[in-house]
């Protein structure tokens, strides 16, 4: 990623899109539109002093929505380019709102609000299509209840979980548990605010709110107005305390998830959504379950599925490892249903079709493997570039030219063409970078034909 | 002269495609949509089968 950032030949035209492509192989005309950032990309030194005071907060998603971010903000910590964007839709000073703090807070004076979208023209004489995947929606399935249980979590979820640099620091703390502890601390910010004003009139009046308000309920100061404004205080500061307390005691409960289920084929090799087998997600599974027993020595994972297709360099030899070393034990059997038993635990049923029987089992969290569908803008693209589409919406390509698309000069690399793992994608983009090669090179080969 | 090559989407297959086009001295245009480049893979923790970290 630095060495794209850095390398001589390498524009990089980040935070834009491609409005328009004309023109044929060797010599195409493309419209680029570079959407304004808000922020002097050369000015901006990444030092993030702007987010800390920006006092917008938005679901960050690159967390996939399991951590905040604020509305000036760079996409992650590690981002290239190193620097930050204002979110057009949240900024309040975008909004019409009076605002301005990190244009005051910026040292180097890169916040400009009057930045516009800039068109850039380019002549190319190849493009490369890799634009991805996105993740299916496995709301889609209704017997997961990906949306009502909080502890049903997606494979890239839970790898934000597992990540050091994620939202609970790689702890595997469940979303239900996590929900509990930011009540709490906004219960306990709500208390510090009451706690405040009634200390305030425990000096006014001198005495503790606690025996005023028995004196008072006794039937005590019923016309004094202020007296009765600090009954009305203290009594939603102990209706805020209470659950407050009960919170607390379940909280001092919670331990991170031990019991761990995967599911796979969500959504691919599933007649419903898309028939095709996404690849990868047999192996990430295994990769996450043995990536978590090593942060929790004492966790154990059940892998859910029709078969475990582990085909590729040291596949097997890993999914093997992971059974012997990680506590993974492999259950063949497609899962029926989800649903949420005591604890927020989410119970799995389902067949083991080894032994014919339908079974149920309760575990901490489930992962579901979502199959690798087309971005959403698949389509859009498509068109603009002129390009043709699969029946799924993949880059429609040939077997024998398998980075070549319906069009001449026009290719295609990585997820964008079909579902694939990461050297499988990195293989594929340095094909179709050679066959780009091949145009961007003509006129020099055809020049050397005409001295020869 | 060589002419230049366009590549749509930064992320694990974009960027090696601009690299390898890069290397062998043709001027890249990448474009990505997102704030940063990186793509899905830079949300990973780890990657099979080595479990080498994905950043």
């Amino acid at each position: 990623m630095l060495d794209v950032g850095r390398h001589p030949n390498i524009e990089l035209l980040a935070y834009s899109e491609v409005e328009n492509v004309e023109g044929e192989a060797g010599d195409f005309k493309v419209t680029v539109r570079r959407k304004t950032r808000y922020v002097e990309e050369d000015k901006c030194t990444g030092c993030g002093a702007c987010a800390e005071k920006c006092p917008t907060v938005v679901p960050d998603a690159f967390n996939e929505g399991l951590g905040d971010r604020r509305a000036i903000y760079s996409y992650f910590a590690q981002g290239i380019p190193s620097t930050h964007t204002i979110d057009p839709d949240h900024c309040r000073q975008l909004n019409g709102k009076k605002c301005g703090i990190c244009a005051k807070t910026c040292q180097a004076e890169a916040i400009n609000f009057d930045k516009e979208d800039r068109i850039v023209e380019l002549n190319v004489g190849a493009i490369i299509v890799a634009a991805g995947y996105d993740v299916f929606d496995p709301g889609r399935i209704p017997e997961y209840r990906y949306n009502e249980i909080p502890n049903v979590v997606t494979a890239i979820e839970f790898e934000r979980l597992l990540s050091a640099s994620g939202p609970t620091g790689g702890h595997m703390d469940r979303p239900s548990d996590r929900a509990v502890v930011a009540e709490i601390e906004a219960l306990e910010k709500k208390v510090r605010k009451s706690q405040k004003a009634l200390d305030k009139l425990e000096e006014k009046f001198n005495e503790p709110s606690a025996a005023f308000y028995k004196k008072f309920q006794a039937g005590q100061y019923q016309d004094d107005e202020d007296r009765q404004k600090w009954a009305d205080k203290y009594a939603a500061h102990l209706a805020v305390i209470e659950p407050l307390e009960e919170l607390k005691k379940k909280a001092a409960g919670f331990t991170v998830a031990k019991r761990l289920a995967f599911i796979q084929c969500v959504g691919s090799r599933d007649f419903r959504f898309y028939p095709f087998c996404s690849g990868y997600c047999c192996m990430h599974s295994i990769k996450e379950a043995m990536i978590a027993h090593e942060h929790e020595p004492e966790t154990t994972s059940s892998i859910f599925g029709m078969d475990i297709r582990a085909v590729g360099k040291g596949f097997e030899e890993y999914k093997i490892r992971g059974g012997n070393n990680s506590n993974i034990t492999y259950v063949r059997g497609r899962v029926a249903e989800i649903t949420e038993g005591p604890n927020n635990n989410p119970i799995v049923t389902y067949e083991d079709t080894r032994e014919r029987k339908v079974k149920s089992q309760e575990f901490d969290m489930v992962v579901l493997a979502t199959a690798c569908a087309p971005i959403k803008g698949i389509a859009a693209l498509a068109k603009t570039v002129g390009v043709e589409l699969d029946k799924y919406n993949f880059i429609k390509t040939s077997s024998l030219s398998p980075v070549d698309t319906t069009t001449p000069g026009i290719f295609v690399c990585g997820c964008a063409e079909s579902p694939m793992d990461v050297p499988e994608s990195v293989a594929q983009a340095s094909s179709a970078a050679e066959r780009a090669a091949e145009i961007a090179f003509q006129p020099e080969l055809e020049k050397e034909k005409a001295v020869a | 002269m060589t002419k230049d090559v366009l590549v749509i989407g930064g992320g694990i297959a974009g960027m090696q495609a601009s690299l390898d086009l890069g290397d062998m001295g043709i001027k890249v245009h990448l474009v990505e949509k997102l704030p940063s480049i990186g793509g899905k893979m830079a949300q990973l923790d780890k990657t099979f089968p080595t479990n080498d970290c994905a950043i």
